[in-house]
């Protein structure tokens, strides 16, 4: 008797959430996969795919979503507003950015690229999540202004995005998850990997350094290297590296984030890809060409009252590392070689 | 889905009876049988019930009074009289407590649905956001991330949430109503604020489809100052945000604050 009521239960349940769940997709999900590239030469991918399988169409809602004026409170500052394809994706010629109401932010817009090797994000690691990342400008005050319940629905009210959402997730759901997954996957797509350099260093199409670029690498290798690490050209750490202080920004770098003294004015070491286009330099956008970066650490550097990373101390306890005039110009050189037109034009991530 | 919960409940009334019929009642079949848990969090200040803008005294001969007050609650699960432990689904198992939205009583309720069916001897939960969850980003998330920012638990300068927020004054025998803000949470991964507390029911809750059990939960506000350690605003326990030292110390009293009053069976 009660295996009987139990199998008719049974059938009762399966078909009425049958019968919901095509009325509430309505079949319009395209789960067609997109791979993100893994360059030979660049460390493991850090962002789990398997939590957020990049799609075709999930990829297409991202790109809008970056693209999009909706997710300001003045609905006309999107991500791209700061995040300019043409210079790595950075706010060009900017020190600083401005945003909503004319407010003014404390940092240089940091470039966009290789996001999916990387653990930490923003220049004091406040964002411990690819996918956590975008709530930080959207919400601030001084750039996008808005909260996530508002961009939802004003997007919940748009046609696209209704249509969008459901191509992009099976349960085709307009909800903060759904909205910062989509961004990721446009992010995660956004692999730099063809400069000149790559494809010197992974032997393709007969491509050569010229004598000053491989002067320029090794020395980069010698005196660089040790910070900006790997073929992503950033170990990923936070360091002091002696930058007097703007008293005017005051910005105490990744002390915020702990409270921890020993984290005064520490800020994440860039990734020097593309970074002939994404002048100008430094977290504040300070320096404004790679010239006066590298005469900077050759004899700019300064005791500014945090603690200043020890790799600078020379040997006569002053800080900086030495540079010749040749070094500096050879290392310029090589620097050029990081510039990876493929993905500064890639229509994949253009607006139009 | 009313229809199919409708139905659901009506068709386990009839296995219920004729379980009831076919066999002894002491032998009752709960397999696929499930119910609702309703989770009263009831915010008190020792034997007073907390109300805001209310002074209430602490050690020290300090004092506070608050504006604001919420907390997440998070991997609610029971354990039953076999030892079974029943875990509430993760994406739903996450909750905004926040006094502002108690009833009269000042109770704020949390409703678990489709709790499997048995008696439970023991309720243990998480307060704030754990690792696992946390390093998952958006997935499984939903809309919490949206309405933790609604609620004003989520940071703005970073990534992560409030895993307690108390707004309010303070004041001690030198200073008065200055501001006194607790935004404790765990800050990436390097410094992780979530505790767990687990509490044994003076009874068991029989979870049934036909029935609603409530469990009461009191929860005394003083232990977050005066608790298994007590801090003083005086040293800077006013202002609690990030600190490697306080937050450590203001967790561990919010996770022993709670404990059950009463549960309800009816």
């Amino acid at each position: 008797m009660k295996k009987e009521i139990l199998a008719i239960l049974t059938v009762i349940v399966l078909l009425c959430s049958c019968t919901q769940s095509s009325d509430d997709v309505v079949g319009s999900y395209e789960a067609i996969p997109l791979v993100v590239n893994k360059p030979s030469n660049f460390p493991d991918i850090v962002y789990n795919l398997d939590n957020n399988q990049v799609t075709e169409a999930g990829f297409e809602l991202g790109k809008k979503l970056f693209y999009e004026g909706k997710l300001s409170a003045n609905n006309a500052i999107p991500c791209a507003f700061c995040h300019e394809q043409a210079f790595a994706f950075t706010h060009h010629e900017h020190t600083v950015s401005h945003g909503l109401n004319g407010g003014v932010g404390k940092r240089n817009a940091p470039p966009m690229q290789n996001l999916a090797y990387q653990s930490e994000f923003m220049w004091d690691g406040a964002a411990t999540h690819l996918d956590l990342l975008s709530i930080i400008p959207i919400t601030s005050e001084v750039e996008m202004g808005e909260t996530l319940s508002n961009v939802l629905s004003k997007l919940k009210a748009d046609p696209y995005y209704q249509t969008q959402f459901e191509k992009a997730f099976k349960n085709g759901a307009i909800n903060s998850e759904n909205m910062l997954k989509a961004l990721s996957q446009f992010m995660v797509m956004m692999v730099s990997s063809n400069s000149k350099y790559d494809k010197y260093v992974r032997q393709e199409g007969n491509v050569s350094f010229s004598k000053k670029e491989r002067d320029g690498l090794d020395t980069f290798k010698n005196k660089c290297a040790s910070c900006h690490a790997t073929d992503l050209f950033t170990d990923q750490t936070y360091r002091n590296t002696g930058l007097p202080i703007n008293p005017r920004l005051n910005d105490k770098g990744r002390f915020v984030i702990f409270e921890n003294s020993d984290d005064l004015y520490k800020f994440k070491v860039p990734s020097l890809r593309n970074i002939e286009k994404s002048k100008p330099y430094m977290h504040d956008g300070r320096l404004s060409s790679l010239e006066a970066v590298l005469n900077f650490y050759d004899n700019g550097m300064v005791e500014n009252g945090g603690l200043v990373d020890p790799i600078f101390k020379k040997e006569d306890g002053s800080l900086g590392i030495s540079l010749t005039p040749y070094e500096k110009e050879s290392i310029i050189a090589f620097l050029k070689t990081l510039t990876d037109n493929e993905f500064l034009t890639d229509d994949r991530f253009a607006e139009f | 889905m009313k229809f199919i919960k409708f139905t659901f409940a009506l068709l386990s009334c009839a296995i219920i009876t004729s379980c009831s019929t076919d066999d002894d009642n002491s032998s009752e079949n709960l397999t696929g049988q499930t119910g609702n848990v309703v989770i009263k969090f009831d915010n008190g200040v020792g034997d007073q019930d907390f109300v805001f803008g209310t002074s209430y005294n602490k050690s020290n001969e300090e004092s506070f009074k608050l504006n604001n007050l919420k907390y997440i609650i998070s991997n609610i699960r029971f354990k039953d009289n076999e030892g079974n432990t029943f875990l509430y689904p993760i994406e739903k198992n996450v909750f905004i407590v926040s006094e502002d939205e108690g009833n009269n009583a000042g109770e704020i309720l949390l409703t678990l649905e489709d709790v499997n069916a048995a008696n439970y001897t023991e309720v243990t939960f998480g307060i704030g956001i754990d690792q696992e969850r946390f390093s998952k980003g958006a997935d499984g998330q939903g809309d919490f991330l949206a309405k933790a920012q609604d609620a004003g638990m989520m940071w703005s300068w970073a990534s992560g949430y409030k895993f307690i927020r108390f707004d309010g004054a303070f004041s001690t025998n030198t200073i008065t109503d200055e501001g006194l803000n607790l935004h404790m949470g765990s800050v990436g991964t390097s410094l992780d604020n979530y505790k767990e507390t687990t509490l044994s029911l003076p009874n068991s809750i029989l979870v049934r489809a036909d029935k609603n059990p409530e469990i009461h939960i009191k929860a005394d506000i003083m232990k977050v100052f005066d608790g298994v350690e007590s801090v003083n605003f005086a040293d800077g326990y006013d202002q609690v945000h990030v600190d490697a030292v306080e937050t450590p110390i203001i967790a561990t009293n919010v996770a022993a604050m709670f404990s059950v009053h009463h549960v309800h069976n009816d």
